[in-house]
């Protein structure tokens, strides 16, 4: 388990007048999925970076639990951590299997157990052993170059993974495949992955947490409901789409539309506290009931409404006039 | 073809025989070759890191290159008389230009993305070298060491003027006793070694690029 902590992180490169990192602080958990939300230029790449030390900060310091990347040997450093790329980056002359054998190779395993650790791993990232260990990166699709990717990548087993835009060059629907195996191995391997994308469904489908970064600031961090509840700045509430009426509905739990009070109809139809605000219209929808329970630990502990629920979306700066966007 | 046919030609008690001479041709290219690639590797690889080297060590080598191989050698003989060297050290430097700019661009052409990836793997210097760079640069480096080799094979041909014997000596003693066989015997003898060593290095060039289907091929 690992922890990563940004302490006044601080980058320049040499001519640039702006710092690309400026003064950056926050907190990533063990087990986490952080992502680093951004547009292009925003910082977000140079800041993941500087965890297995490619770039070291200006001022200020990265820490893995609770040791400065700078008192660590990048080499060693690196080896501990898992490294995924948008361009993948597979090396052309090797196999699907020698390009992930190389990361035991670098540190002088070449035992038969990392052998048929390789088979594990493609089995592992939805690649049967047999069809592609022997195969050449030239011959594989997007989508398998880079599950080869992951597959290197997780080939130390690291207990932190960092991710740049993986997912970036690939289709659609190659990508939506992609987050949900991610989101199934992460299940079972708890590593923690910091993971950078500009793509803000794709940090609200995977993050547990998000940092949103603009010209190299942080402008907020929190779990994607409080980033789509509780915007901080402006530029926060534009990027997450605060107005966006489907997102609201699809992250905010129906605690935020909450009204006290019981409901006549109350016991014919409840919501788990823990549900979002689509379902419980969804339901609402089905039964032709305007009101629901909320209930919690056996507990009702309020109503939600039709009109409570319209009343908090728009609050929000959502627009649910039919010329607002989805 | 006769000459070529005669069984007597091929005896190997015969130091003029043409197996001996091919024995002999083969040596002398090969060590030139050997030397030209020692002197090559390490200045390509300085000058492909401090790039204000490269137009210095290349026009020096282009220079050399102009040099007529016959003048180059004859000028030679005061200081290494009649000897293998007054030939290999022309051959050596006249490889370089080739050898060098080949390395280079061969270098040159390796994907940054896949150095950067190296080193975030957790690579030290000396592994992207052997891992990444050197695997990537090899089809272009082998593809200036297989134009080099040819040439040098060909201008080899010369080396009986400075009492260096090898399949040119066929040429210059047919020559010289009007026997037109045993010119066309020299002929055909260089020209298939030059194109055997060709097809050779062309082969290497295929099995160091594997896994790549377009390949990249820099011309000196």
């Amino acid at each position: 388990m690992t922890s990563i902590t940004f302490e006044h992180v601080t980058k320049r490169f040499p001519g640039a007048n702006a710092p690309a990192i400026a003064d950056v602080s926050f907190d990533v958990p063990s087990g986490a999925i952080c992502m680093l939300l951004g547009t292009s230029g925003s910082g977000k790449t140079t800041l993941l970076r500087m965890v297995n030390r490619l770039g070291d900060p200006t001022s200020g310091q990265v820490l893995i639990d609770g040791i400065p990347t700078v008192e660590q040997d990048a080499i060693s450093l690196r080896r501990r951590v898992g490294y995924v790329i948008q361009q993948v980056g597979l090396l052309p002359h090797l196999t699907v299997a020698e390009n992930v054998r190389i990361v035991p190779a670098i540190i002088g395993d070449r035992s038969p157990a990392s052998h048929q650790r390789v088979d594990a791993l493609l089995e592992q990232v939805g690649l049967p052993p047999d069809e592609y260990r022997a195969r050449y990166p030239a011959q594989l699709s997007g989508g398998q170059a880079q599950r080869v990717g992951l597959a290197r990548a997780l080939a130390a087993d690291p207990s932190l993974l960092l991710m740049d835009e993986p997912f970036g060059a690939l289709d659609a629907i190659t990508r939506h495949r992609m987050q949900d195996e991610l989101l199934n191995i992460q299940r079972t391997m708890q590593k923690t992955l910091l993971f950078v994308t500009h793509d803000v469904d794709e940090a609200f489908k995977l993050g547990d947490h998000i940092a949103v970064l603009s010209e190299g600031r942080l402008e907020q961090v929190g779990s994607p409901v409080e980033l789509l509840a509780a915007p901080a700045t402006p530029f926060v509430s534009r990027l997450v789409g605060a107005d966006n009426i489907l997102r609201q509905f699809e992250y905010l739990p129906v605690t935020t539309a909450l009204e006290p009070g019981i409901a006549p109809d109350a016991l014919a139809e409840r919501i788990p506290a823990s549900e979002t605000l689509l379902p419980a219209v969804l339901r609402m929808m089905r039964s032709g009931q305007s009101t629901l329970a909320v209930e919690a630990d056996g507990e009702i502990r309020g109503v939600v409404t039709l009109a409570g629920i319209s009343r908090s979306v728009r609050a929000r700066g959502g627009d649910i006039s039919e010329s607002g966007h989805l | 073809m006769s000459y070529l046919l005669d069984a007597g030609h091929w005896s190997w008690s015969d130091p003029t025989s043409i197996g001996r001479l091919l024995i002999d041709h083969l040596i002398l290219t090969g060590l030139s070759m050997m030397i030209a690639m020692a002197i090559a590797v390490p200045l390509g690889l300085i000058a492909a890191r401090y790039r204000r080297l490269y137009l210095p060590v290349i026009t020096a080598a282009g220079i050399i290159y102009t040099l007529p191989s016959l003048a180059f050698m004859a000028a030679l003989i005061p200081f290494t008389g009649l000897s293998s060297a007054t030939v290999v050290i022309p051959l050596v430097l006249y490889a370089q230009v080739v050898l060098i700019r080949n390395i280079v661009a061969a270098i040159d052409a390796v994907d940054p993305g896949l150095v950067d990836i190296g080193r975030a793997m957790g690579m030290d210097g000396r592994q992207i070298q052997r891992y990444v760079i050197l695997p990537l640069a090899l089809p272009v480096i082998v593809a200036g060491l297989r134009v080099a080799t040819v040439t040098t094979i060909g201008i080899a041909t010369i080396a009986p003027l400075f009492g260096v014997r090898n399949l040119g000596y066929l040429i210059f003693q047919g020559f010289n006793t009007s026997y037109k066989e045993q010119v066309m015997a020299g002929v055909i003898a260089v020209s298939a070694l030059a194109i055997i060593a060709d097809v050779g290095l062309l082969l290497a060039q295929r099995a160091v690029q594997r896994g790549r289907q377009t390949s990249v091929v820099a011309r000196g």
